[in-house]
């Protein structure tokens, strides 16, 4: 039985999951939603944006909707990509695992200054 | 224009994911180009996609599209081997022209690489066959000199990259008074060579010559002009020369005694011919360690004949021991064995009598042509010298080997003699000029000739 590939959740393919909740988004939109969802740290290239696409949809973590136009990006037809209820779950479950991992990381007491 | 640059690393990646997401690669290219314009935005977009590319090559490489395993998968029956598709499409036309030229190059390459070796180890080979040849207890002849030299310092240079140049000259030029004034016996001859050379350098004599083999020529004229010895030579070989001597290794023994024994020690035919007249075609003198017996069978065989003749005409030499060691049969008392190699030592004297041996008073003919060389014009030259042989066909190669050898570089090796062996016979011996025949005659009608005269002649001593 082979491995899963998304197990554990790539932090790209988990930055894509985030960047979908809320608004469905083709790849441009899904690299610069990324980029600033993560000031800027994280600028996915295509190839990993689009091999992480492509694993989330074969996962069926996320869908593919029909190609259309972005007003603002001018007339060339677009493929738009939308969270799945899957995708959904899984970007909680991840979440819900960071959130552990920070509890830990506060009681340890690694944390200085600020935080949320 | 980086637009056309990033289409072309977007090649790159394997076809599946091309075909599916390589518009929108190359259209996301386009958006950032576009929106990130500036010196710095723009080299910043460019290490992204550098680091894009390292990162996700190798993933798309490992993946395998999920539709063709899916599609392969069912074929899989219980117990029998499967297959999977890692590709399905066929391979591009431009993809199989660029693997054809590939192919092409790495095939041309190892071609070419191959024949280096081979002409490396054939080099290697045909000095170690001449030296095995003539390997004698350590002290061989043709190691020392090897036997391709008179004829390539003879044949016109047309390899190693065009003409000779000043700086190769003077290399050649270096390494010969070097290895005069190290290894030459004589040492004040040795100066004086080597001034002489240098000389002639000063004088720009050598500034016109640009043929190797000329080059090597004309210095070895230059050293005799000034000490008239004939076994010191400086020597061209188109073909590499090896680094060291072939190594003895027992698997290079081992093949020379199969080989040896195929060709039954080089007596290429033992015969009584009518009139009780003993026939030898020996074509090479073999290491007695290996050809020893074969050598003995060989003469009892002819042991009670009226008269022997040894047909040398395709004896390309070899072991000075051997050639001593049939000569003794020939003699019923020691015999000064000149050997032009080695000092006056007891090894220089033939072990006669040979017990059992008839032939010490039979008439002796030995068959030469002008491809008789080195050991067997040594067995010529003192049977002649010592008048006990006849010797019947055309001069001989004149090839005494008497130098030891030494590389200068892949292309040039000197001979020198580093012992001075007494001559008891005249001041030269058979080197370049060969051994006279008596009874001068095409090598073709040689043994005709000496089964005439072995009829006619009577017995001798």
């Amino acid at each position: 039985m082979p491995k899963r590939k998304l197990d554990p959740l790539p932090s790209s393919a988990f930055q894509i999951l985030l960047a979908l909740v809320g608004e469905d988004l083709h790849g441009y939109g899904i690299m610069r939603q990324v980029a600033e969802q993560t000031d800027g740290r994280m600028r996915l290239g295509p190839g990993t944006l689009y091999s992480s696409i492509r694993v989330l949809l074969e996962e069926g973590f996320i869908e593919e909707l029909d190609s259309r136009e972005d007003d603002r990006l001018g007339d060339e037809r677009r493929r738009y990509y939308r969270l799945a209820s899957a995708g959904r779950k899984l970007a909680c479950s991840e979440a819900e695992r960071l959130a552990d991992l920070l509890r830990v990381a506060r009681a340890k007491k690694i944390l200085r200054g600020r935080y949320v | 224009m980086s637009e056309k640059l990033y289409a072309l690393l977007l090649r790159l990646y394997p076809s599946h994911f091309r075909e599916e997401y390589g518009r929108e690669a190359l259209q996301l290219f386009h958006d950032r180009a576009r929106d990130e314009r500036g010196f710095f935005p723009r080299v910043r977009l460019w290490l992204d996609l550098l680091f894009d590319l390292t990162i996700s090559l190798p993933r798309e490489y490992l993946h395998i599209p999920s539709p063709s395993v899916a599609a392969s998968a069912p074929q899989r029956l219980n117990g029998l081997p499967a297959f999977y598709f890692l590709q399905n499409e066929s391979p591009r036309p431009s993809a199989l022209l660029l693997g054809g030229i590939f192919s092409l190059v790495a095939l041309t390459t190892c071609w070419v690489s191959l024949n280096q070796v081979h002409s490396a180890a054939n080099s290697g080979a045909s000095q170690f066959a001449a030296a095995r040849n003539e390997r004698e207890s350590g002290r061989t002849e043709s190691a020392q000199t090897t036997p391709r030299a008179a004829a390539s310092s003879a044949a016109p240079a047309l390899t190693q990259a065009g003409a000779m140049d000043p700086a190769e000259r003077k290399h050649i030029l270096a390494g010969t008074i070097a290895n005069l004034k190290e290894h030459y016996i004589d040492r004040g001859a040795a100066q004086r060579m080597a001034d002489a050379l240098a000389m002639h350098e000063k004088h720009g004599d050598y500034n016109a010559v640009t043929d190797r083999a000329a080059f090597a020529a004309l210095l070895t004229q230059q050293m005799r002009e000034i000490n008239p010895d004939r076994h010191l030579t400086l020597d061209y070989f188109q073909d590499p020369l090896p680094w060291h001597p072939v190594a003895q290794t027992p698997e290079v023994v081992t093949q020379y005694r199969e080989a040896m024994k195929r060709q039954n020690c080089a007596f290429e035919k033992i015969e009584l011919l009518p009139r009780n007249i003993g026939y030898l075609k020996l074509n090479s003198f073999p290491d007695p360690e290996v050809c020893r017996v074969a050598a003995m069978a060989a003469m009892t065989y002819v042991n009670h004949a009226d008269a022997i003749i040894f047909d040398l005409r395709d004896n390309g030499g070899g072991n000075p021991e051997m050639v001593q060691f049939i000569g003794a049969y020939l003699f019923d008392h020691p015999e000064y064995w000149y050997n032009p190699r080695e000092n006056t030592t007891e090894q220089s004297w033939t072990r006669s009598p040979v017990p059992g041996n008839n032939l010490a008073d039979k008439p002796v003919f030995v068959l030469t042509s002008a491809r008789t060389f080195s050991g067997a014009e040594q067995f010529c030259y003192d049977l002649k010298m010592l008048k006990r042989a006849t010797i019947v066909g055309e001069t001989t190669g004149g090839a005494a080997h008497s130098g030891v050898w030494h590389r200068i570089d892949a292309h040039f090796g000197m001979g020198i003699p580093e012992a001075k062996a007494i001559n008891p016979y005249s001041s030269t011996d058979w080197a370049e000029i060969g051994v006279e025949p008596d009874v001068k005659v095409e090598a073709a009608n040689a043994l005709d000739l000496a089964l005439k005269l072995a009829r006619t002649k009577p017995k001798e001593k």
